[in-house]
C-alpha cells in the first residue's frame, strides 16, 4: 500500500520534493529515523495537501514508536483522503498504543487488521468479538505469542462473564458450587474446593465431573484412597468416560492393585484408543504385572505420539527399566541417553 | 554368595561358640512373660499405652535431652536438617546407651564469625548411660563428650574403629566433624586431628564399614550442599521458606580408609567416590550383588540417588542408573533423605528403601538379582501409604517377630510452613510403622501418637527382650522413645564381633551394621523374628569370607558369636 502511495506521489513531485522523499526513504531503510523524519517533515512543508506526504511522516513516527507524534499527520492524511486503509491501520495502531482503544476500533476495522482489532475490542469490553478476531488472526499466525496471550485473556474474561452471570442468577445452584470448587482448586485452596464440590454433590448427586475434580484434589495431596473413591464414583456416573477410567486405573496402580488397574486402563484404552496418558499408565501396569514385552509396545506408542513431552520422558525411563530386566543393556542405555537429552533440552 | 554358603552347609562346619551374654537370660525370661512385664523392667513413664499395639511411646527416666536447632526468621537451611541419635553399648555392660546430637545457637541473623555456643550445656550433645533398672544417667561430661567444638551438630556414626572392643563415636556437623575414641573406661577422647577425619563443609549421615575387608572399619561421610551460612539466600514467595536444594551446588562425599594405628587416609578421589558431586543426606552399606564386598547407597536430595558398587580393588563405580535405583518410577529425581538397605522380601538379596518428601512416595527398590533392582513402591503397597508423608530416619526391622521385616519411619515435612504453601500437607507428622505382610506393607495402627518434626531414628533392643525398639530424634524437641511390647513370637539376636557379617536364619537374611537411617546409628546386633520357630539354624558369612553354621540354636536369647580364627 505504501508503495502505491509513494508511486502516485512521485509522479506529481518536483525535483526538490523528489530529492527529500528519496533521502527520507533511504534514511528510513538505513534505520536513521531522525533523519527520515526531518526529510519527510520538509516534504510536508513543501506539499501539505498531499496525503502521501502526511502518511510517510506518520509511518516514520510509528516506526520510531513516537505514537503521539504519528497521530496528527495520519489524521491529516485521512482528512485529505479517507480511503487510505494503510493510514487507517497506522492511526489505529498509534491510538491503541496510547490506550485510545475505542477510537482505534473504527480505523483498525477499515484496515482489516484482525490482530490489533482483537486487542482493541478486548480492551473496550467487546470480548466475544475480540475472541472472533483473535482466532481469525491466529489462523494466519498460529504460534504468535502475543496473539495467544490476548486470546487467553479474552477467553478467560468471557468465561468469567458467564461465571458471574451464573453466580448472580443462581448463587446457590449446584453448578455454581462446582465452578467455585474449580476456582478454589486452581488457586490451591483445597479445603474450600472440597467444601464447594461436596455442596454441589449434595444438591445434584448425579453431576458429572465433580467426583473427577474431587479425585484430582485428593490425588494432588497424596490421598490415594480418597482419589480412588472419587474416580470410582465418576466412572459409575460416566461409564463411557475414558478420562475417568484412566485416572481410576492409575490410582489402582499406585495402590498396588495391579490386576484391577489393568482392567480399568484397558477399558479406558478401549473407550478412547491410544490416548498417550492411558498408554503410559497401561504400559507401567503391564510391566508391573511382569509382561515386559507387551509393556514395551505400549510405551513405544507413547513415544511415537509424545516424543518431546514429560509423558515421553517417563516412557523412555520405563523402557530403560524393561530393557534392563530383559537383559538388553545397550537398549536400556539408549533409552536413558534419550531421556537425559530430552531433559537437557528442556532446561 | 548364597551358593557358596549352601555348599558350605553340606560339609563339616566348625562348631561355634555360643556365649550367652551375662545377665541376659534373666532379662529374656522377663521379656517372655509378656507385654506388660517387658515394660515393667524398663523404668520410666509410659505416656501412651495401647493394649493392641506393640510399640509404646515411653519417656525413660533420666533422658532429659531437648534438641535445640535455634529456628530464625532467616531460615538458615541447617535449622531444619538435624539431628541424629545413636544406640550403642559404650561401656559394654550389655545394655544399649543413647547418644543424641544437638544443633547449636544461631543469631537472627547470625553475626560472622558464627559462635554456636556449644559450650553452653543447653547445646551439648548428650550421652545417656542405661542403668540396670532401665533408667538412664546423663554421663556426657564424665565421658568427655561435653565439648562439641564450634560447630552446628548434625548426625552420628558408631563403630569400633580401633578394634579394642568398645564402640567409638563419629559426630558430623556443619563445620568440623569429630571422632571420639572410646577409651574403654567410660571416657572418650577427641582424636579427630590425629585420625585425620575432620572433613569439613556440611556433613550429614556417616557410617562405619569395612569396604576392603582388612578387618578395620573404614568411614564414609555424606556431605549435603555447597552452602554457607554467611551467604544465606531468601527463598519462597509469598511465604519465606527454607530453600530447595536446587538453589545450591552439590558436593562430594568422603571416604576415609582406616590404615590402622588410629589413623585414616582420605581415599575419596582414589576410590572414585569423589568423582561425583551429590546432595547426600543418607547412607547405608550392604553387598547388593553378592560378591562379598560391601557396596554403598547414598540418598541424595533432589537429584538422582547413588549406588557405589564396590569393585573389590579399593575403588567404586557409581551404578544407580544401571541398577534401576536412581529415580522414581517415572524416572524423576526425588528428595532422598534416609535409607534402609535390607532384605524385606526374604529372598536373600538386600533391597533398598529411601524416604523422601510428601507427594513423592517413599521409594522401595526390590533387588531382583544380577545387579538389578525394580521399583516396588507400587506393588508393595508402600506408595499409597506414604504419598502424603515426608520421611527421614528409616529402618527395616521385624518389629512383631513374625519373620518379615517391617518399615519404621520418622516423619515430618522439611518446611515448617508447608501448610501455607500446600494446604493438603502437614509439617508435623507422627512416626509411622508399616507392617510387612509377606512382602506387602500395611500401616500399623498406632493411634494418638504425637505429631512431631521427626528426623533421625535409631533402632535396637533397648531392654533386651528380643523385640526391636526405636529412638526418634525430634527437631527442636525431646526424643521419642518407643518400647516394643512384643508378643508371643520367638526371636534370636546375634552379637557378632565384626560389622559387615551377613547372617541367615531360615529364609531371612540380615547384616550386622550400625549404619543406615538418617543421621543415626543403631544396635550392631543382628535381630531375627522367628514366629513359631523354636530352634534355628544360623549361617554366618563373615566379611573376610569365612562361613560358619550354628545348628539347632535355641531361640529367645541373645547369642554372642566370635569369628573363628
Amino acid at each position: 500500500m505504501m508503495g502505491a502511495v509513494l508511486l502516485l506521489f512521485l509522479l506529481q513531485v518536483t525535483p526538490e520534493l523528489k530529492q527529500h522523499v528519496e533521502a527520507g526513504l533511504k534514511a528510513k531503510n538505513a534505520g536513521d529515523l531522525d533523519t527520515a523524519i526531518r526529510e519527510f517533515q520538509r516534504v510536508v512543508e513543501i506539499a501539505p495537501e498531499m496525503p502521501a506526504a502526511q502518511v510517510n511522516l506518520g509511518a516514520v513516527y510509528l516506526a520510531k514508536k513516537s505514537y503521539r507524534e504519528a497521530i496528527p499527520p495520519l489524521r491529516r492524511a485521512l482528512e485529505l483522503n479517507p480511503d487510505l486503509p494503510g493510514a487507517h491501520g497506522m492511526l489505529g495502531t498509534a491510538l491503541l498504543a496510547l490506550g485510545y482503544a475505542s477510537e482505534s476500533v473504527s480505523h483498525l476495522e477499515k484496515a482489516g487488521a484482525d490482530d490489533l482489532l482483537g486487542v482493541a475490542l478486548l480492551e473496550t469490553g467487546r470480548t466475544r468479538e475480540a475472541v472472533d478476531k483473535l482466532e481469525a488472526a491466529l489462523e494466519k499466525r498460529p504460534d504468535d505469542p502475543d496473539l495467544l496471550y490476548y486470546l487467553t485473556q479474552a477467553q478467560g474474561r468471557l468465561s468469567k462473564q458467564v461465571f458471574d452471570r451464573l453466580r448472580q442468577r443462581h448463587p446457590d445452584a449446584a453448578r455454581t458450587r462446582q465452578l467455585l470448587g474449580d476456582a478454589h482448586a486452581a488457586t490451591g485452596n483445597r479445603e474450600a474446593a472440597e467444601k464447594d464440590f461436596r455442596a454441589a454433590l449434595e444438591m445434584r448427586p448425579d453431576l458429572r465431573g465433580v467426583h473427577f475434580a474431587l479425585g484430582e484434589l485428593f490425588l494432588g495431596s497424596g490421598d490415594y484412597q480418597g482419589a480412588e473413591r472419587e474416580f470410582r464414583e465418576e466412572t459409575k456416573l460416566a461409564p463411557g468416560s475414558a478420562a475417568a477410567a484412566c485416572k481410576l486405573g492409575a490410582m489402582l496402580l499406585n495402590l498396588g492393585r495391579i490386576p484391577d488397574a489393568l482392567a480399568e486402563l484397558r477399558r479406558a484404552n478401549a473407550l478412547e484408543p491410544d490416548m498417550p496418558e492411558t498408554l503410559l499408565e497401561l504400559g507401567k501396569a503391564t510391566a508391573a504385572a511382569g509382561d515386559l514385552v507387551p509393556a514395551e509396545k505400549l510405551l513405544r506408542r507413547v513415544i511415537e505420539q509424545e516424543p518431546a513431552s514429560a509423558l515421553g520422558e517417563s516412557a523412555h525411563y520405563q523402557l530403560a527399566q524393561i530393557y534392563r530386566a530383559l537383559k538388553r543393556p545397550a537398549e536400556a542405555d539408549r533409552e536413558m541417553k534419550m531421556l537425559q537429552e530430552m531433559r537437557k533440552g528442556r532446561k | 554368595m548364597r551358593g557358596t554358603l549352601a555348599q558350605a552347609l553340606l560339609r563339616a562346619v566348625p562348631r561355634l561358640r555360643l556365649v550367652p551374654a551375662p545377665g541376659r537370660a534373666e532379662r529374656r525370661r522377663e521379656g517372655r512373660r509378656g507385654t506388660l512385664r517387658a515394660c515393667a523392667t524398663f523404668s520410666g513413664v509410659a505416656i501412651l499405652a495401647f493394649a493392641t499395639q506393640s510399640l509404646e511411646l515411653f519417656r525413660p527416666t533420666g533422658i532429659d535431652f531437648i534438641h535445640r536447632h535455634s529456628p530464625t526468621a532467616q531460615k538458615y537451611l541447617i535449622e531444619t536438617m538435624g539431628g541424629g541419635v545413636a544406640l550403642l553399648d559404650y561401656n559394654q555392660d550389655g545394655r544399649l546407651d543413647v547418644f543424641l546430637v544437638n544443633g547449636g545457637k544461631l543469631g537472627d541473623p547470625v553475626k560472622l564469625p558464627v559462635h554456636y555456643e556449644r559450650r553452653d550445656p543447653a547445646f551439648w550433645n548428650r550421652l545417656y548411660r542405661q542403668n540396670p533398672d532401665g533408667t538412664f544417667t546423663d554421663v556426657t561430661a564424665a565421658a568427655g563428650l561435653a565439648d562439641a567444638g564450634n560447630n552446628y551438630g548434625m548426625g552420628v556414626a558408631a563403630g569400633d574403629y580401633d578394634n579394642d572392643g568398645f564402640p567409638d563415636l563419629y559426630v558430623t556437623n556443619y563445620g568440623r566433624n569429630a571422632l571420639y575414641r572410646n577409651n574403654g573406661n567410660g571416657k572418650f577422647t577427641d582424636v579427630t586431628a590425629a585420625a585425620g577425619v575432620a572433613a569439613g563443609g556440611w556433613s550429614a549421615s556417616a557410617g562405619f564399614f569395612d569396604y576392603d575387608r582388612d578387618g578395620r572399619l573404614d568411614l564414609f561421610v555424606t556431605r549435603y550442599l555447597d552452602w554457607d551460612i554467611g551467604r544465606n539466600i531468601f527463598c519462597g514467595t509469598p511465604f519465606h521458606s527454607y530453600c530447595r536444594p536446587d538453589k545450591f551446588g552439590g558436593v562430594t562425599s568422603v571416604l576415609f580408609h582406616n590404615v590402622g594405628g588410629g589413623r585414616f587416609r582420605d581415599v575419596s578421589a582414589a576410590s572414585g567416590i569423589a568423582a561425583l558431586k551429590g546432595k547426600a543426606l543418607g547412607v547405608a552399606f550392604e553387598d547388593y550383588d553378592g560378591d562379598g564386598f560391601a557396596d554403598i547407597f547414598v540418598a541424595n536430595d533432589g537429584m538422582e540417588q547413588f549406588l557405589f558398587h564396590n569393585k573389590t580393588d579399593g575403588t567404586f563405580e557409581e551404578r544407580a542408573l544401571e541398577a534401576g535405583v536412581a529415580f522414581s518410577d517415572d524416572g524423576k529425581p526425588f528428595a532422598g533423605m534416609g535409607v534402609a538397605f535390607a532384605d524385606y522380601d526374604n529372598d536373600g538379596r538386600p533391597d533398598i528403601a529411601v524416604t523422601n518428601l510428601a507427594l513423592e512416595k517413599y521409594a522401595l527398590y526390590r533387588n531382583e538379582g544380577g545387579g538389578q533392582f525394580r521399583y516396588a513402591s507400587l506393588t508393595s503397597g508402600l506408595a499409597a501409604l506414604t504419598a502424603r508423608s515426608s520421611g527421614w530416619g528409616v529402618g527395616l526391622y521385624d518389629f512383631d517377630n513374625d519373620g518379615w521385616k517391617d518399615l519404621f519411619v520418622a516423619q515430618s515435612h522439611v518446611l515448617d510452613n508447608v501448610e501455607k504453601i500446600h494446604s493438603g500437607l502437614r509439617y508435623l507428622e507422627p512416626p509411622a510403622l508399616f507392617r510387612n505382610a509377606a512382602g506387602r506393607f500395611e500401616k500399623a495402627d498406632l493411634p494418638r501418637l504425637p505429631s512431631v518434626a521427626g528426623r533421625g531414628a535409631a533402632f535396637g533392643d533397648l531392654n533386651n527382650d528380643g523385640y526391636m525398639d526405636v529412638v526418634v530424634s525430634v527437631l527442636g524437641g525431646p526424643p521419642l522413645v518407643f518400647l516394643n511390647h512384643g508378643g508371643k513370637n520367638h526371636w534370636l539376636t546375634l552379637q557378632l564381633d565384626r560389622l559387615g557379617a551377613r547372617v541367615k536364619v531360615g529364609n531371612q537374611w540380615a547384616c550386622a551394621t550400625t549404619s543406615g537411617s538418617y543421621l543415626s546409628a543403631g544396635d550392631p546386633r543382628v535381630h531375627f523374628g522367628l514366629g513359631s520357630v523354636q530352634r534355628a539354624t544360623v549361617e554366618i558369612l563373615w566379611p573376610g569370607g569365612k562361613e560358619q553354621v550354628l545348628e539347632n540354636v535355641p531361640v529367645d536369647r541373645i547369642v554372642t558369636v566370635k569369628e573363628p580364627p
